[in-house]
């Protein structure tokens, strides 16, 4: 299980994982047009704004999430399971009748 | 390097744009990590507001929805909630209902072109939003003080009962369940979201209802339906070059932070509160969407109305859905600031006292 990380820790991935955001925001943006041009031809071209949105979800999201934990919001119970009771499988059990 | 836009397909971005995007994404983000869908209905309408063709809006929604929902799922399955068998069963056969719902759209373009089309989409929100989203409200309403379910789900608990070959068990809801009542479900949230680009109003309800997931577990499986369903929408369309991914990026850029935040929510608040916050927003988009009805009659020559009566309606329509998700917006971040508030001060009241 991952280990609480600190808020000073969760500050230096914000910085971290901030400044690649900004990169990757950056360079979309620097070339908006040719990029969008490229993304936009269908066919195998496809794949192209598929892993731009998985990149940006993982370091924009880390950048989120670290953001969120060094502000102080954190989730009051992680991993707390929630389960309701479960209808258990009716057991079939040999008896004896004496 | 300048290379010219097809202008036809891809706008010019303004400051102000941007800020809206950017603003709507966080709000739909955060609606979405908290019930696990939203923020779909108010983007593309917002987009074409801003001149972006229909396709290109909704495929570039779709590109921004399913990272989206796979960072919330993720944060969320950290939290224990989310039941990913569950989720792939629902996300196969939602699949399934996608297809059968184009089939029906097409027919019904065909047979009575587009207002026809328009008219049983906006009929069908109505009703779908009336009916489910008036019993998760009334389920919400009724739930005892403690914020707790109810002791169940009477329907969910009789399906429970009927041992019907093959049953599934999903062991993060704590559910076993044949799975001739889990595909239906899966199906109709597809054939929604093919006909209101939200399934998550019929998905969310369908797994609390009808299969017995408690609201938590539900909303947070749903994001792995989203995930699914998105991927693969967002493959076609991307493949038919429709994504903008200039307007992906801002939205994303919004919803990834307010995602986080609603998934951190969902551990803050009372579990009733999702299905007041879902109820509610589904029966103010049924409003939203009830004003478009005189239009598509209009124009099927089936009622009068005055021009420019149908454009205030319209106005309004799009004003009451973005009032909806901002209503949501409030409530959540409302409802987490005073857990944060409460918790703060019982954690100073259990602090050792030094003398």
């Amino acid at each position: 299980m991952a280990h609480e990380m600190t808020k000073k820790q969760a500050l230096a991935r914000t910085i971290v994982f901030g400044a690649a955001s900004a990169a990757i925001y950056g360079a979309i943006f620097q070339f908006a047009s040719p990029i969008t041009e490229m993304f936009s031809r269908g066919g195998f071209y496809a794949a192209m704004p598929i892993a731009t949105v998985f990149l940006v979800s993982y370091v924009h999201g880390s950048f989120a999430s670290n953001m969120w934990t060094a502000l102080g919001v954190n989730a009051k119970q992680p991993a707390k399971t929630v389960r309701p009771a479960v209808t258990k499988r009716p057991e079939v059990r040999a008896t004896l009748s004496a | 390097m300048d290379v010219a836009l097809d202008t036809l397909r891809f706008i010019d971005l303004t400051t102000s744009s941007i800020i809206f995007l950017f603003i709507v994404g966080f709000i739909g983000g955060l609606v979405s990590g908290f019930i696990g869908s939203g923020g779909a209905f108010v983007l593309t309408p917002g987009m074409m507001s801003l001149g972006v063709p229909g396709t290109v809006a909704v495929a570039s929604n779709m590109c921004h929805k399913f990272p989206k929902a796979l960072v919330g799922a993720i944060k969320r399955f950290r939290y224990g909630q989310v039941d990913i068998k569950l989720g792939l069963v629902m996300a196969v056969s939602a699949g399934v209902g996608v297809q059968f719902g184009i089939k029906l759209q097409r027919m019904i373009l065909d047979r009575w072109g587009q207002s026809g089309s328009n008219l049983y989409v906006s009929l069908s929100f109505v009703a779908v939003l009336v009916l489910v989203g008036g019993y998760v409200f009334y389920d919400a309403m009724t739930a005892d003080k403690g914020g707790k379910a109810k002791a169940g789900a009477t329907l969910a608990q009789r399906l429970q009962k009927l041992e019907i070959w093959p049953m599934m068990t999903f062991k993060t809801a704590g559910v076993r369940i044949s799975m001739w009542f889990t595909i239906p479900v899966g199906f109709a949230t597809g054939m929604l979201a093919a006909t209101i680009a939200v399934g998550g109003f019929v998905g969310v309800p369908g797994m609390i209802y009808i299969i017995g997931a408690s609201g938590l577990v539900a909303s947070a499986t749903e994001l792995v339906i989203a995930f699914v369903m998105g991927l693969g929408g967002t493959v076609n369309w991307a493949m038919h070059g429709m994504v903008d991914i200039r307007l992906t990026a801002i939205i994303l850029a919004g919803s990834l932070l307010g995602v986080q935040l609603g998934a951190i929510g969902t551990t803050l608040v009372k579990e009733s509160l999702i299905k007041f916050v879902m109820g509610s927003i589904m029966l103010i988009v049924a409003v939203s969407r009830g004003l478009a009805v005189p239009k598509y009659l209009a124009e099927l020559g089936l009622m009068d109305v005055d021009p420019g009566t149908v454009a205030l309606m319209d106005k309004a329509s799009f004003l009451i859905m973005c009032a909806a998700l901002t209503f949501g917006a409030v409530i959540i971040m409302g409802s987490m600031y005073k857990a944060r508030k409460a918790n703060a001060a019982e954690e100073e009241r259990e602090a050792p006292v030094h003398v």
